[in-house]
């Protein structure tokens, strides 16, 4: 049995269904509105929906007879957070990267200027 | 589950880059030297042990990362190519003490290693880093669920969804009456 985060990421990997989830993003509609945009058989686009359904992230309603679909918030709010979790993790790891790096170059300007600086070859002279 | 529809997950790439005010060899070696990588390398807010690091084809940088909560967690890399002061490519993956590989605790079909290359330019004064990082050695199942979480964050699930699915949660008991 597969976890949610595992369920959730399989069902984006399709292009469709991260357009369905997309368009759901506006607020709910038919399926029939649903296909309008693929060049794609309903039974198609009823199988990605199945898929979706089955994952969690969106939910068919039962008080109308067109049957909306609608996004469903759970799954797809762990699925995000992980998504910016990864994102966020490259982005301050560079940010660091960047702090240090500065603070070296800074180090260096210092030491140079405090005299003492005769064979920092190497140094870039920015001003 | 076997969806029909499973497309082109070899071609999913997870691409971030960032352009560094400091001359490439700094950057290179910020990014292959132990005494350099302790000050800046892991998730936010932790801090990194570093128990092994060869340079080499083959070499092992295995590292704890100590969280402020006082959890613990292990990873490596597994060199592949290092091309100073342009190119380095590694295998990463989650690992126990010993450097066995492990599973991504968080979703544990995640590719058990990903293949990351950073790549250093020249830009004037300035260096310019790229990593690209790829699925390595990946089930079907391990290629889509890279896929999936990856092309999500391109187009801003991350960001966005959390957003909407706050908001979905909120409206959610008023929207039941309607």
């Amino acid at each position: 049995m597969q976890d949610q985060l595992s369920a959730t990421f399989s069902a984006l990997a399709d292009p469709t269904r991260r357009a369905i989830l997309a368009r759901l993003a506006l607020g709910e509609t038919s399926v029939t509105e649903l296909a309008k945009p693929f060049e794609m058989s309903m039974p198609a686009v009823s199988k990605h929906l199945k898929v979706l359904e089955r994952a969690g992230l969106i939910s068919r309603g039962r008080e109308a007879q067109w049957r909306p679909c609608r996004l469903d918030a759970g799954p797809l709010k762990d699925a995000a957070g992980w998504m910016e979790e990864y994102r966020r993790f490259w982005e301050q790891s560079l940010d660091r990267l960047d702090k240090y790096l500065r603070e070296r170059e800074a180090a260096r300007t210092k030491s140079k200027t405090n005299g003492s600086g005769k064979k920092s070859s190497k140094t870039k002279s920015k001003e | 589950m076997a969806p029909s529809v499973s497309t082109a997950n070899s071609a999913t790439a997870f691409v971030f880059s960032r352009t560094f005010d400091a001359s490439r060899e700094d950057v290179w070696n910020a990014f292959t030297q132990p005494e350099h990588l302790k000050h800046w390398w892991g998730p936010p807010g932790s801090s990194i042990e570093i128990a092994r690091h060869e340079l080499k084809p083959g070499g092992m940088f295995h590292y704890r990362m100590n969280f402020p909560d006082g959890r613990a967690m292990w990873a490596r890399f597994i060199f592949r190519e290092i091309a100073a002061p342009e190119r380095l490519v590694w295998l990463n993956g989650f690992s126990d003490e010993h450097g066995g590989l492990t599973r991504n605790p968080w979703v544990p079909t995640f590719p058990l290693e990903t293949l990351n290359t950073v790549t250093l330019a020249e830009q004037d004064d300035k260096t310019l880093l790229t990593i690209t990082s790829v699925p390595f050695n990946a089930s079907d199942e391990e290629a889509r669920v890279f896929s999936g979480g990856i092309n999500g964050m391109k187009m801003g699930f991350g960001a966005s969804f959390k957003v909407l699915a706050d908001y979905l949660t909120l409206t959610k008991h008023k929207g039941e009456n309607v």
